[in-house]
């Protein structure tokens, strides 16, 4: 009777659309086995040098760095949030949506304008010098090194914390908030004793958001030459081509990662409060005096530095060197740039549309499938790159004999020189962006319309063409351009991923940025920041969900 | 000749749960209208929805017009079965005219055929002049007419209906319930009415099967 029912599940379940979603997730496990596997492997010379000198100091500034840019975010992040909820004061609507924007700055463009801008020919200094005749001490104001990164991870990566905690203070609190205040607590009681504890797994979710960027990150740490695990894997890979010594420090960060995700789940337990979703939202208690003053302050002031005065700055830093910069080769940059975005976001949301298609039943098998597509986002980037690059580098040895046999040479990298090593990277790395907001359209919709065609007589592909897709159109157009601009900022990834002497709009500013052409790196960046001004506008007015 | 037969059908939404369908045996002739009565919670729509193909039976035989759709071996696919369904909610599709949705399910007609078969369900809903409106364009009433036609429209074996009357106004119940027996009958068709109401039964119905006696049971 088993084997029957085995069969009869087949039949209702099994069809073109499963084949190809179990495909893709396999293509998407395969870097990570590819990891893994470089444990197995019998390690060499460099890791033991790497491992008995290098490894301690790389995890302790890896956890450094995570720890204290985790704990200020989430401060800045939740406090900014609290105030823009619960209080009315001068701008307060233009900050309500305005902090979200320092998120459209990537940190490794942050730290280079930051550092250049307070370094002892930059605009600060030198202000103080002239006009005031101030001398002090370089070091003071020179944001460098770990303490330079911090403060760039805390200011440009608050905004996850802030976006997901003030969505449920203002949606989701209400009763609890307002019951506290009519027992006469305090403004500050409410905010420790009701505010802080009830929006916990907001806090939490956001602030994994920022850790996981940071452990992401090889642009703000090489700039201030921090050493963690992420830059000594380029290190090993780009000064000794020692493809297993890199895949084992990618290992040890996995090993956080996964730490992090059960840390995650434990501070998130049994903290699930029921909130109800038609709760009414909180009416913002209106601030005089005094206390409206400094909350206007301190919400100018943190959008100032996370977004105003480095955007000035840039845009002056263009003005310079507009005209040695913008010229054809600049438009083959754009060019480049958008194409190897374009790609991997059509497959993405190909592919997510269909997973995202079976998954709408609720069942085992479509919960662990949705969970596994979606893993690549919280990997950083270095560790898929090193298993998409050992994965490809294998290939190409599994596929010599072929190359061979058409005339190619012996046994020379093909797909491992070529863009397609890029766009597989990026596919899996950013899977989840476009899949989150393709599932969002699905679960608006719901499967009653699907339902309502199978017995009209349409079978699954085309009840998809006819009914589903009309009406997740929107969804689709708004995960795809989070997707593409996600893929146009992202640097660890494209920097080992790309064939020789590729160039993006990305990899270009960091380069101009590491070669000192701090000027000449500013168009780039502009243009990458206002890419990703427009998918926060899109975020904010078209799609709710925070990633 | 028997339209349905139900065999024996059991079903648990998972494993651990109780059965909440069990041993459920029935079976319909052509033509009678049957009503399904049961408290909330007792698993009437989920009959419809083994019946329809969109769940599966632990296990049982589900047998339309002759052929068996499910049983421990088969499984007919939802589209193949030859069911139509109005939904409770009636799930037009709100991208789609009144004419749309009820051509929906005849693209296996030729275009004749077609226009024939959509002026004939308009005017059996009496929907005339709402084609080109669009489904949140119309009254809950309305709503409903279009949503019958649109499952009448393809010919099925079958039409399950899951509480028709529940989203509709208590003043309004009775005519539609007049309505909709004239409707039925008009269009000659077997049909399956989920309700928990028993004069929607004595008003309509043939006869009726009693759901949730598993519970009364165990109570
Ligand atoms: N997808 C589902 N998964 C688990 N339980 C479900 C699901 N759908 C319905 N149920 C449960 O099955 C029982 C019967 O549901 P249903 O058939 O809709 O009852 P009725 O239509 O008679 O009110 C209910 O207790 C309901 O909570
Ligand atoms: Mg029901």
């Amino acid at each position: 009777m088993i084997p029957n029912t085995v069969k009869r599940y087949f039949q209702k379940e099994f069809n073109g659309w499963v084949i190809v979603s179990i495909l893709g997730a396999v293509v998407i496990l395969l870097p990570i086995l590819f990891i893994l596997s470089s444990l197995l492997h019998e390690p060499n010379e460099n890791w033991y040098q790497i491992r008995n000198y290098l490894l301690s100091n790389y995890v302790a500034n890896t956890i450094k760095l995570v720890v204290f840019s985790g704990v200020f975010s989430a401060i800045l992040g939740v406090s900014l949030a609290w105030i823009i909820a619960a209080y009315d004061f001068p701008l307060k609507r233009f900050f309500r949506w305005g902090l979200v924007l320092p998120l459209a700055i990537p940190p490794y463009i942050a730290a280079y304008t930051y550092r250049t801008m307070l370094g002892y020919t930059g605009f600060v200094q030198t202000t103080l010098k002239n006009e005031f005749n101030i001398h002090i001490d370089p070091e003071l104001i020179s944001v460098s090194s770990l303490r330079g990164a911090i403060f760039i991870f805390t200011i440009f990566l608050f905004p996850y914390v802030f976006i997901i905690t003030r969505a449920f203070l203002e949606n989701q609190s209400t009763s609890y908030i307002e019951n506290a205040r009519l027992l006469g607590q305090k403004p500050f009681a409410v905010f420790t004793k009701i505010v802080l504890p009830l929006s916990r797994p907001a806090i939490v979710g956001g602030t994994v958001l920022v850790i996981y960027e940071v452990l992401s990150d090889y642009g703000v740490t090489s700039y201030f030459g921090v050493h963690t695990i992420t830059t000594a894997i380029f290190q090993t890979w780009f000064g000794m081509y020692d493809v297993n010594t890199a895949m084992r420090l990618a290992s040890w960060l996995m090993v956080i990662v996964v730490g992090l995700f059960f840390l995650e789940r434990l501070l998130r337990q049994r903290r699930r409060y029921n909130v109800n979703n038609k709760s009414r939202p909180l009416t913002p208690i209106k601030l005089r005096g005094l206390p409206s003053i400094l909350a206007f302050v301190y919400c100018g002031l943190i959008f100032s530095l996370g977004f105003l005065i480095p955007i000035i700055q840039l845009i002056f830093w263009a003005k310079l060197t507009f005209f040695n910069v913008w010229d054809n080769s600049f438009f083959l940059l754009i060019y480049q740039t958008l194409y190897v975005a374009l790609i991997p976001t059509v497959i993405i949301i190909i592919f997510s549309v269909i997973v995202a298609n079976i998954c709408r039943s609720q069942s085992t098998f479509s919960y662990i499938l949705s969970k596994w597509v979606t893993a690549g986002y919280s990997i950083p980037g270095a560790i898929i790159a090193i298993g998409v690059l050992a994965m490809f580098i294998s290939l190409d040895k599994w596929l010599a004999p072929f190359y061979s046999m058409v005339g190619l040479g012996d046994a020379p990298l093909i797909l491992s020189l070529s863009l397609i090593m890029l766009i597989v990277g990026y596919a899996i790395r950013f899977m989840a962006t476009g899949y989150n907001a393709i599932e969002v359209g699905f679960e608006k919709i719901g499967t009653k319309y699907a339902e309502a065609s199978r017995l009209l007589g349409y079978g699954i592909t085309k009840t998809f063409l006819k009914v589903d897709l009309p009406l997740i159109k929107g969804a689709i157009l708004s995960g795809a351009i989070l997707t593409f601009v996600e893929i146009c900022k992202e640097l660890p990834l494209v920097l080992l991923l790309r064939p020789f002497n590729f160039e993006t709009l990305a990899t270009k500013a960091f380069q101009f940025a590491k070669d000192e052409q701090i000027y000449e790196a500013s168009i780039p960046s502009l243009f990458i920041i206002s890419i990703s001004v427009v998918s926060i506008i899109v975020f904010q007015f078209v799609g709710k969900k925070v990633k | 000749m028997n339209i349905i037969e139900v065999k024996k059908l059991n079903f648990s939404f998972s494993r651990k749960d109780n059965l909440l369908i069990k041993d459920l045996t029935f079976s319909i002739k052509k033509g009678e209208i049957v009503g399904v009565l049961g408290q909330s919670g007792s698993g009437k729509s989920t009959l419809l929805r083994l019946i329809s193909g969109l769940e599966v039976p632990s296990s049982g035989e589900i047998i339309i017009a002759g052929n068996t759709v499910v049983n421990e071996n088969v499984f007919v696919q939802p589209e193949n079965r030859g069911v139509g369904m109005v939904f409770q909610d009636y799930a037009l599709f709100p991208n789609m005219t009144v004419k749309d949705n009820i051509l929906f399910g005849l693209s296996k007609m030729n275009k004749k055929d077609r226009v024939l078969r959509l002026n004939e369900m308009l005017e059996l809903v009496k929907m005339e002049e709402f084609a080109k409106r669009y489904p949140h364009e119309l009254s809950g009433g309305q709503q409903q007419r279009v949503a019958l036609a649109r499952a009448l429209a393809p010919k099925p074996n079958l039409l399950l209906m899951d509480e028709p009357f529940s989203n509709l106004d208590t003043d309004l119940r009775s005519s539609i319930r007049e309505e909709l027996k004239l409707i039925l009958n008009k269009a000659n068709i077997t049909c399956i009415i989920v309700t928990h109401d028993r004069h929607d039964v004595d008003a309509i119905c043939t006869h009726s099967i009693q759901m949730g006696k598993v519970l009364m049971e165990i109570k």
